[in-house]
């Protein structure tokens, strides 16, 4: 191994290390290592100018393809990936607009109204709304305000809030799997490797469909005797129009939320990228909010963009130093000529890697890793994607740390003073976890094979 | 009492500090909150309070929890948060308690009515106590000071910018092995009057 690959090494994996540790922000130990990778791996041992620029992609911004594309075929791996970062950052900003105007807890109690406040069609209400609403926003805003609003039903109602919670996180994690902006792992598949979103919906957003029939005859079954409502006839039901906090700013907020699916549904078509489509929802959101627009703005989660952007230059790193060359070729070694085995392998250890470290990185390090494996292995460079995609977005639902939504629905439920631990966690999810994945490899095995 | 008083009373295991603050309570006519606090909080929020009883002032498990944008799925750091919350609620609204640990000496600290104090005791007297309060050999009590301590320590250190029991921290800090328990309370008590007065 070369200085520059046991540098760029040491780094990604110092990187990890302080990430799993939370002794310091994640997204400063991810710019300390990005620096790093650029003063040590790519300047002091590879005399490399060029993998500067690569790495900070800045020339990107410039050529017309990062904005209007047929597909996203111009996006380089290679370095930050900026169409993840708009997009992300202009969805936040929508997201943080609709939250404000009082849009999902207006939609949850519209729903439970809907249901007449009946227990067992709530859960499943709920279970199918956090699939969809997790397709479009990411799966952290939705179990916030869906477990919140469960809590309160819960209150009112006289529920056990738990069964609830569990199923709409392990939801909101499988509908983010099903478009490619559902989880930022599909963002940056999507945008790294030239997929629209059609790709993600007649592909990964099948095997989710298939597998959410068959979560939900799993969580019906695991809980069906802790759905009961021990409400009397005095509860007075809350009005969904109370929700909503500005008429105005709800409707606004609603009209681009289904500006934004419709363009993200026909991006393909419409050859907008992205990146685009980010920016232009994060404008119009910030021009309509008036006075808002800078608690907006203020709300953005910086820290989680700023992470993202060292994260991708601490990858590249790796990527322009062949470390992940010598992983793909490890893997194409143990699988030898067998394409179903490499997709397997892909799959089981981006579902395993998941359900313990974040995702991100993962999904962001095994791009590279796919892209040399379809090329030196004959492989399928899309079966390989989707493989990568559904694993490390699935894989992140098994443990309590797995994935965001995870994290903040037991968070949002403890409270409130309804604990969810890791047993308790894990011996519903890990299963359910361990199903999707399963029958997510037969659909691929069955499809491309 | 006319005006606020909170006594917050940080100890060390099997330094009498719990009893102390007990008797303080007393002399003083104040509520005491020790693990009390949560099955108040379980009340409120139609709870089972030994459910939550179990990660009560536990230090979280550091590679089984993940932070994600100010929430942890660590249960030990989300009811001390709620305990932190709720004692903040207490001293705003004007009420006077006396609190056992919980970091409140830190989380309170803004409030010109907190008392602080911490309780610590030598070694051979901490396990005297243990022995005998739980009928315990002086290994087993030994394990169980070196255990329980080690936890209050790594549960103050992660809330609180400062060190579980560094008296810069607290007002006073006392061997409550030197005076016995009840001359050391008699003690906290003239310090305690003293510093009313003077609020």
């Amino acid at each position: 191994m070369s200085a520059a690959q046991i540098a760029a090494l040491v780094i990604f994996i110092g990187m990890f290390i302080l990430i799993v540790t939370e002794k310091i922000e994640r997204h400063i130990v991810s710019l300390v290592c990005a620096l790093l990778t650029l003063v040590l791996v790519f300047g002091v041992f590879m005399h490399s100018g060029e993998a500067i620029l690569n790495s900070l992609a800045i020339k990107s911004f410039i050529e017309p393809s990062f904005w209007y594309s047929a597909a996203e075929s111009s996006e380089n791996s290679s370095g930050i990936n900026w169409a993840t970062i708009i997009f992300i950052a202009g969805m936040m900003i929508m997201v943080e607009g609709m939250g404000k105007a009082g849009f999902f807890r207006w939609l949850c109690l519209r729903l439970a109204k809907a249901v007449e406040y009946k227990v067992v069609p709530l859960f499943l209400a709920f279970m199918i709304m956090s699939a969809i609403l997790a397709m479009f926003i990411d799966s952290i805003t939705v179990i916030l305000f869906l477990a919140a609003a469960t809590i309160e039903l819960a209150k009112l109602l006289k529920f056990n809030p738990v069964p609830l919670i569990l199923s709409e996180i392990f939801c909101a994690n499988l509908g983010g799997s099903a478009t490619m902006c559902g989880d930022p792992p599909n963002i940056i598949i999507g945008t790294s490797l030239g997929y629209s979103f059609a790709d993600f919906l007649t592909n990964t957003g099948l095997m989710a469909l298939v597998s959410l029939v068959f979560v939900i005859i799993y969580f019906y079954f695991c809980f069906k005797n802790k759905l009961v409502s021990k409400a009397d006839s005095s509860t007075v039901y809350p009005d969904p129009k109370d929700a909503i906090t500005d008429v105005k700013a709800f409707t606004i907020s609603a009209v681009i939320f289904f500006v934004a699916v419709v363009l993200l549904v026909t991006h393909a078509q419409t050859g907008l990228t992205v990146a685009t489509i980010g920016l232009f929802i994060g404008v119009v959101t910030l021009l309509t909010s008036g006075k808002d627009a800078m608690v907006l703005l203020k709300k953005v989660d910086y820290d989680t963009l700023l992470f993202f952007i060292g994260l991708f230059v601490v990858v590249s790193g790796l990527e322009e130093t062949g470390i992940l060359e010598i992983i793909a070729g490890f893997i194409a070694d143990i699988s030898g000529d067998n394409a179903k085995m490499t997709v397997a392998i892909v799959m089981w250890v981006s579902a395993i890697a998941s359900a313990f470290v974040d995702n991100i990185p993962f999904a962001a390090t095994m791009i590279p890793v796919i892209r040399v494996l379809a090329e030196t292995t004959g492989c399928s460079l899309p079966v390989l994607s989707w493989g990568l995609a559904v694993g490390t977005d699935i894989g992140g639902s098994a443990t309590p740390i797995g994935a965001s939504a995870n994290v903040v629905g037991i968070s949002v439920a403890a409270r409130e003073g309804h604990t969810i631990g890791w047993i308790r966690y894990c011996s519903y999810m890990a299963p359910a976890t361990i199903i999707v994945i399963l029958i997510s490899m037969v659909c691929i095995f069955v499809r491309y094979f | 009492m006319e005006k606020q008083l909170i006594i917050s009373l940080g100890r060390e295991y099997g330094s009498g500090g719990h009893d102390i603050a007990e008797e303080l309570a007393k002399r003083f006519g104040l509520p005491l909150y020790d693990s009390n606090l949560l099955e108040e909080i379980a009340r409120n929020n139609s709870v089972d309070h030994d459910e939550l009883k179990k990660y009560d002032e536990r230090p979280r498990m550091p590679f089984f929890t993940r932070k994600v944008r100010g929430h942890s799925n660590s249960l030990e750091e989300t009811i001390a948060y709620m305990q932190f919350e709720y004692m903040k609620k207490m001293a705003e609204r004007g009420d006077s308690f006396v609190i056992v640990g919980r970091c409140a000496e830190v989380k309170l600290k803004e409030f010109p009515c907190l008392v602080s104090i911490f309780v610590l005791a030598d070694a051979e007297a901490k396990i005297e106590r243990i022995m005998k309060k739980f009928d315990l050999t002086r290994e087993a009590a030994k394990a169980q000071i070196k255990k329980e301590n080690y936890n209050r320590k790594a549960y103050h250190n992660f809330h609180c910018p400062v060190k579980w029991g560094d008296s810069r921290n607290y007002e006073l800090s006392i061997n409550s092995s030197k005076l016995g328990y009840e001359a050391t309370t008699d003690m906290i008590e003239a310090y305690v009057r003293k510093r009313y007065e003077k609020m």
